[in-house]
């Protein structure tokens, strides 16, 4: 695995952890559970405890606990309807929790007003299924709108980071083409450029390549992958990928029922899973 | 009797002048002149113009202790009374009296010579149809003479009645009525009704106001439409039940309604509030409600059909409701609603046309006005064409919009998964149809329901 | 004679409009004398429909044409109506009210309609176009204007004064004619032109006096006529062109009616008094 630039998060006299869970991070260190070099001290930037959610009278989620760490990668894997998607929504509010807490960066998300949310929303980017571009707007407007509107960055400046991450995307000449002009690969990270100019702490996929021809997820995944291995962006990806997972995740968390079922380094989690289900889940995707 | 009074004054003051005019005594007249008027000829305006045919209306009243055997009337050199037609009415008070007579006519002049002598006190009107004023135009006073117990005596000058010289519209009109062709088309009974050509050239120059006015007050209400419709649309999906039921009932009641009792409720109800507003700007405010409620409903389908996927991603970018609305939601609808909106302007111009009924002067108004005077159907012919000016152009319009949206969503959006056969099948199915579409160009029900499903897989 | 106050005036409209055939309550008589019986020279005349006289008109025409309460059509011309077709040997029927400026070209077109008695002025323009009976009633025109209102033809006849009319009537062509400075609002129907001099969107109208004096005294106590226009015109029936024995025997039908105390009977009936 290559070499991960991991940021720290800077505070000198951290809050205190209750005990319990100091205690827990340190076993989930000590068990191989997490792949983060765990720092005295140092904070996950999302941290997901006891989290529920229900649509109606069905549970989808139950009693969710998740920490992810500064830099690190996260793989969320599962069958469909596991739950997986509805958690990585909870994390920006599309969906809100029915119970238990989120934090960012130590602050409480399920309790905020609707202009706060749309104050954290900024610092936490989504790369959609669907990909949702707006289609109104070329390539690079679709870039610049969210820094220009909400950051209030001047169309220069928006501009020239719009035409950075179009680079960075490889659709430095697409800039000026309307979604319905691009590919759905090209669209796809014309979305990824969109999420990452507003400069998030953290950026979430959401199954990023299923919607796309077979041929064209390669292309996404390379860039998913870049952005990974060189911004050391704290990425939580939701997918069925599986090479992707084993190659570029920190840790895999498999989820099944709404429930975290297993999670460990991806090593661990693909060749000695200690869930049956989780393995049988494997099995049939391999 | 207000008004014989005023008018005797006027006669009274009539006869000081020409007393003061020509500073002679004269004998007390017998038969006052009270008016002179002359029926309006040109097509569809409200001139008088010489040298073609028109009607004159001559009002006298004679004095107590008088009678009238005989009129002359005298109209400026060059007007003619020759092949005219003379209808005599003689009232006391409102009674209608039995008076025939022989009307005489020698060019600019015409005696009429009664039956029976016209006694005292009474009104006598003189119509005389189908005489001509001078063609030059001008300023023409009725003088004349009258005879009363064998004497001849002079009338006063009436006030003069304007015309005019003949325009050249009107020259065309007269110059087609001596066409041989005209009058072929115009036997023929559906043609002379509908298209008669004479009718057609005048009413496409007295509606083109009419026209204008349409145009004008449905340019001028639209924005006004669309802001409401548009504010109407967001408090119909705004999620305080208060502000839904206000724009549900104000939807409704519009909608739900003829436009006819609307523009009742406005042009009557206003002023008894005592607000006074001008006829025009008041068709502008009707036209502007009516259509606002409809355009709420367009816009609200429209802003309920961007997908909730812009709403994420939207938000997902830190993006409050005012600026994902603005930014993001509102500028697609736009795109969407279009032709549906040319489609309401369509029709809220034709509607213009029920504001004939609280009197403005509108086209349809123009062509009922013509229509009347004329007996014929064809102003309301030009008027359709009026109308299809505006209109066929639009419908193009709504067309091209319509196929280029298509086309766009045809070719944009993700693709539908390929990942179970039956997908696969759809999709296929999905393309074929579409192909089929643009050769018949007609949309298939079927095939619409089958795209969904596989954009739902 | 049934009043049209102004609470019932809408219900009246709507049944204006929903009426399909309105008949009139048309003579017990049976028609004795067919067409093969009548020897007269112009005894051949076509009608629209066998054994019926048809009308048409615009029945917001108070006295003279008009639906009451119970929605049939009654007026000095309906009763006129029928006892002509009765002189005929026909029953008579209405068509569906049709606005006044429509009723010309209905006659002149033939096929809808046999006749138009509808208070409708002859004159010279019309005479062009269609056919009229002999003069059957003398009428003459009236300024209708809020009461108290100091109106009268000087001062109507000022820019910015609107003035409405019913479209295609004398008072229209006297508008265009005596009043050329004030705006003229033509409109399909006397009601919606009073209620606008009652609310105050127009100034003041130009209508048949009779008519005038019927609608202030049934349901507009706030208007008055302000002015008297003595005209002396003269109502006729309007038959086609091509239908002049028709005329004939509608001429032969009012001399009958003038001559047996008939049209006396129905002056009096709808104004009290036969002198009109």
């Amino acid at each position: 695995m290559p070499a991960k630039h991991h940021r720290r998060v800077a505070i000198d006299v951290p809050p205190a952890l209750p005990a319990d869970e100091a205690a827990r991070i340190a076993y989930d260190h000590d068990q191989g559970l997490t792949s983060h070099h765990f720092t005295p001290g140092e904070h996950p930037i999302v941290r997901i405890e006891h989290l529920n959610k229900s649509f109606d009278d069905t549970l989808v989620l139950k009693d969710v606990n998740l920490n992810v760490w500064p830099g690190e990668v996260v793989v969320v894997l599962g069958p469909s309807g596991s739950g997986k998607s509805t958690m990585l929504r909870c994390i920006n509010l599309l969906e809100r929790p029915s119970a238990g807490h989120i934090l960012i960066e130590d602050e409480e998300i399920t309790n905020k007003s609707t202009a706060e949310v749309n104050r954290l929303r900024r610092d936490v980017g989504m790369v959609f299924q669907q990909f949702n571009l707006f289609p109104h707007l070329t390539a690079k407007e679709n870039v610049m709108i969210g820094q220009t509107k909400v950051l209030k960055k001047s169309k220069e400046e928006a501009e020239a980071e719009a035409l950075k991450q179009l680079a960075a995307v490889g659709l430095a000449d697409r800039a000026d083409f309307k979604p319905t002009q691009l590919s759905g690969g090209q669209q796809q990270r014309v979305a990824i450029a969109r999420a990452v100019a507003m400069h998030p702490n953290v950026l979430l996929f959401d199954e990023p390549t299923s919607a796309l021809d077979p041929e064209l997820v390669r292309g996404v995944l390379d860039v998913m992958r870049d952005l990974a291995e060189n911004s050391g962006m704290t990425m939580i990806v939701v997918t069925h990928e599986m090479g992707f997972a084993r190659d570029v995740a920190d840790r895999v968390v498999f989820m099944e029922d709404g429930y975290v079922v297993e999670q460990g380094l991806p090593e661990k989690v693909f060749d000695h899973p200690e869930n049956a289900r989780t393995a049988e889940f494997l099995g049939s995707i391999n | 009797m207000q008004h014989r009074r005023g008018a005797l004054l006027v006669a009274l003051a009539l006869a000081l002048t020409g007393v003061f005019a020509t500073a002679a005594p004269q004998p007390a007249q017998a038969l006052t002149t009270e008016k002179a008027t002359a029926r309006p000829n040109e097509d569809g305006g409200d001139g008088v113009i010489g040298g073609m045919d028109t009607r004159l209306t001559w009002e006298g009243t004679v004095e107590p202790g008088e009678e009238v055997t005989s009129v002359t009337l005298t109209l400026p050199e060059g007007a003619t009374f020759d092949g005219s037609t003379t209808r005599i009415t003689a009232l006391e008070g409102l009674t209608r009296m039995d008076v025939t007579g022989e009307a005489v006519p020698s060019g600019s002049s015409i005696t009429v010579n009664f039956d029976q002598a016209i006694p005292e006190g009474s009104l006598l009107r003189l119509e005389i149809t189908n005489m001509q004023f001078p063609a030059e135009g001008g300023e023409c006073v009725v003088s004349g003479t009258y005879e009363s117990a064998g004497a001849t005596h002079g009338l006063a000058d009436s006030a003069p009645i304007a015309t005019i010289a003949n325009t050249p519209l009107q020259s065309l009109v007269n110059w087609l009525d001596e066409q041989p062709w005209v009058e072929a088309w115009n036997s023929n009974q559906f043609l002379g009704m509908f298209l008669k050509p004479q009718l057609l050239v005048t009413s496409f120059s007295s509606l083109a106001p009419g026209w204008l006015l349409c145009l004008g007050i449905v340019v001028a209400a639209y924005p006004f439409a669309i802001a409401l419709g548009l504010l109407f649309a967001m408090l119909k999906i705004s999620k305080w039940r208060i502000l839904r039921a206000i724009a549900v009932v104000y939807i409704n009641v519009l909608r739900g309604t003829p436009l006819f009792l609307q523009i009742y409720i406005m042009f009557f109800g206003l002023p008894m509030l005592n607000i006074n507003i001008d006829n025009n700007l008041l068709g502008i405010i009707v036209m502007a409600i009516n259509s606002s409620a409809y355009l709420a409903e367009i816009f609200r389908a429209g802003i309920q059909s961007i997908p909730q996927g812009q709403y994420e991603a939207a938000s997902s970018l830190g993006m409050n409701y005012v600026q994902t609305m603005f930014s993001i939601i509102l500028p697609q609808t736009v795109r969407r609603v279009i032709p549906t909106v040319t489609s309401d302007f369509i029709t809220a111009f034709k509607d213009t046309s029920l504001l004939s009924s609280v009197g403005v002067m509108e086209l349809m108004m123009f062509s009922k006005n013509l229509t009347t005077v004329t007996g014929n159907i064809t102003p309301y012919v030009a008027a359709g064409i009026f109308y299809l000016i505006v209109t066929l152009p639009l419908i193009k319009v709504v067309g091209i919009v319509e196929e280029n949206i298509a086309r766009s969503e045809r070719g944009g959006g993700p693709r539908p998964k390929r990942r179970a056969d039956v997908a696969d099948n759809a999709d296929e199915l999905v393309e074929k149809s579409v192909e089929k579409d643009v050769e018949k160009d007609a949309p298939s029900a079927p095939a619409a329901q089958i795209k969904e499903a596989a954009n739902a897989c | 004679m049934s009043s049209m106050t102004r609470r019932n005036f809408f219900a009246t409209i709507g049944a204006a409009g929903a009426l399909a055939l309105a008949g009139c309550n048309g003579s017990g008589q049976p028609a004795e004398s067919t067409d093969d019986t009548q020897t007269t020279d112009e005894a051949s005349y076509t009608l629209v429909k066998e054994g019926v006289l048809t009308n048409v008109a615009e029945l917001g025409f108070a006295p003279f044409e008009y639906i009451d309460d119970e929605g049939t059509t009654v007026g000095f011309d309906v009763d006129l109506s029928n006892a002509i077709a009765e002189k005929m040997g026909l029953t008579c029927e209405w068509l569906p009210n049709q606005a006044f400026d429509t009723l010309v070209p209905t006659i002149k077109q033939g096929g809808k309609a046999d006749i138009s008695i509808a208070g409708m002025t002859i004159s010279d323009e019309r005479l062009e176009q269609v056919d009229f009976s002999d003069p059957y009633l003398n009428s003459n025109q009236g300024i209708v204007a809020a009461a108290g209102s100091d109106l009268n033809s000087e001062s109507l006849n000022a820019e910015g004064m609107q003035v409405a009319c019913q479209t295609g009537t004398t008072g229209d062509e006297w508008i265009s004619e005596n009043l050329p400075n004030a705006t003229k609002v033509p409109l399909a129907d006397v009601t919606a032109a009073l209620m606008g001099i009652s609310t105050g969107l127009y100034n003041a109208m130009v209508i048949d006096l009779p008519v005038a004096q019927n609608m202030i005294a049934e349901s507009f106590s706030d208007l008055e006529v302000v002015e008297e226009i003595p005209t002396g015109e003269q109502y006729g029936i309007a038959v086609s062109k091509d239908n002049p024995g028709l005329l004939a025997a509608i001429n032969d039908a009012l001399a009958a009616i003038e001559e047996d105390g008939t049209m006396d009977e129905i002056k009096q009936k709808w104004f009290g008094t036969t002198e009109i």
